[in-house]
């Protein structure tokens, strides 16, 4: 029965898509019940149904379009000002990265060799850093340290380097600063350097080094070195406060150095190794009359030698 | 290979609306019953046709008129009824039957009109497509964005409608 009256869907639905023979519509009208749906659809077909004005629908919808049209030229100009402003915007971020310092800085025991624009030479000694400005470079110039570094300054305008304790300025020499904690230091290897501190302006010519401790000239005198020692993997000190070599010692090797009864501020005069601890530590404590002890965990302890 | 050519240029839109301006027309009025009602949602379908112009191709403009179209009218609230006019039919048939007959013929379609009139917008759109437009099922599915079991069942549903509501005939 189900089966008969989908069958029977399936042809009234053919007839409905105009798909049947003249037999199939026969075996349809058959059934009083599908012969009615015939009639009524047929019937229905002959109904009129209201038709579009199609032209004042046309008039409208040309009108309508007239503004848009119009709308859409001024479309085209924000397009143009959108393109315009993402350029802007690019430009000012190219513009802001180019003028944005650089800056090169250094761990402990590692340094640094690197040019700078004009072709002068820095070396960078261990935990420093150098901030510059490539852009402005041309017309000065000028850069700030933080540490120490050496500079071979090719001939040309006024070169600057600017720390915390002083300015040192020069034409076009190789010089080296040191500047860490209360203490500045600049030797001088060629050419003439002037050093600007407080108040004062001091000119250091070729073979000359100063150091400055707390505002205080201290040393102003030949130093007998060509190059700064650190370049030759050494630190040297003259008349320097314990305190200072020790964390010069923790910069140039991975260690923790702590002093038991010993006096921070004795003064220590002479050099040490990069290269070596063992031996590193002896040229610091021998002279002093210290001991010293490396745990496993990379601490140093350093006392005086009487103590035990 | 060409690219697909869109309906920016002015002709091609014209024709367009000279091709599917009626169909589409009719299509709305089937759901909706409301002339002045077709007409807006026509003409804001061919606006947004033109808006969107390079965005559609020749291809792609008529499903996108049915579409947009039926979209509006979801969103428009007001459903009234189809107005049908009288079968022409009718009168071609005058001169053939007796007085009696034509009598029971005008009574017939009569109630047919006012039960097609009563029909869910939905049976109503897919009957009148089909029973006047000589829409496919196929074409119906495609407008409505239905399937052809789905145009099938409202067919049924408002053929059996109709019936129940004419009585036996």
């Amino acid at each position: 029965m189900n089966t008969i009256k989908m069958e029977k869907d399936h042809l009234l639905h053919k007839w409905l898509n105009n798909e049947t023979t003249p037999e199939e519509l026969e075996q349809l009208k058959a059934d009083p019940e599908y012969a009615s749906y015939v009639q009524i659809a047929d019937a229905s077909s002959g109904f009129e149904v209201s038709e579009m004005n199609s032209e004042s629908n046309f008039e409208a919808i040309s009108n309508k379009i007239k503004p848009v049209r119009q709308l859409r030229k001024s479309n085209v100009f924000s397009i143009v000002w959108k393109v315009a402003a993402v350029f802007a915007f690019l430009l000012s971020g190219y513009y802001y990265t180019t003028t944005l310092d650089t800056s090169v800085k250094t761990e402990i025991a590692q340094t640094e060799t690197f040019s700078l624009p004009d072709g002068s030479e820095v070396v960078l000694n261990s935990g420093s850093e150098i901030t510059y400005n490539k852009k402005k470079w041309d017309h000065s110039r000028e850069l700030s340290l933080e540490g120490e570094a050496y500079f071979k300054v090719t001939k040309g305008s006024k070169f600057s380097v600017k720390t915390a304790e002083g300015t040192v300025s020069v034409l076009g020499t190789q010089f080296n600063v040191s500047a860490r904690d209360e203490i500045f230091e600049v030797a001088c290897y060629e050419g003439l350097v002037s050093v600007a501190f407080n108040d004062t302006l001091l000119k250091v010519p070729a073979g000359n080094k100063i150091q400055i401790e707390n505002g205080k000239l201290v040393i102003n005198k030949p130093s007998e070195n060509l190059s700064p020692v650190w370049l030759a993997d050494e630190s040297s000190f003259e008349n320097a406060p314990l305190l200072m070599v020790v964390k010069e010692l923790e910069r140039q090797y991975p260690i923790n150095v702590s002093l038991e009864n010993v006096d921070s501020t004795k003064r220590f005069t002479g050099t040490f190794s990069h290269q070596n601890l063992e031996l590193a530590l002896k040229s610091i404590c021998e002279p002093l009359q210290l001991n010293y002890k490396i745990n496993n965990n990379g601490a140093v302890t350093i006392e005086t030698k009487n103590s035990k | 290979m060409k690219e697909p050519e869109n309906v920016c240029n002015e002709n091609t839109f014209n024709l367009l609306y000279e091709a599917h301006g009626k169909p589409v027309w009719r299509f709305i009025y089937f759901k909706c019953g409301d002339t002045a009602q077709a007409d807006d949602l026509v003409q804001e379908a061919f606006l947004k046709l033109w808006q969107n112009c390079a965005k559609v191709t020749k291809e792609k403009a008529k499903s996108f008129l049915f579409t947009v179209c039926n979209n509006a009218f979801l969103n428009e609230v007001a459903h009234t009824k189809v107005v049908l006019k009288h079968s022409k039919i009718q009168t071609d048939r005058t001169n053939f039957h007796s007085p009696e007959f034509l009598m029971e013929e005008t009574e017939f379609n009569e109630k047919l009109k006012n039960s097609i009139e009563n029909l869910t917008e939905a049976q109503r759109t897919a009957f009148l497509l089909n029973r006047i437009e000589g829409k496919k099922y196929t074409e119906i599915a495609e407008m409505l964005n239905i399937s052809v079991k789905a145009v099938e069942k409202r067919m049924s549903q408002a053929l059996a409608t109709l019936r129940k509501e004419i009585g036996n005939v």
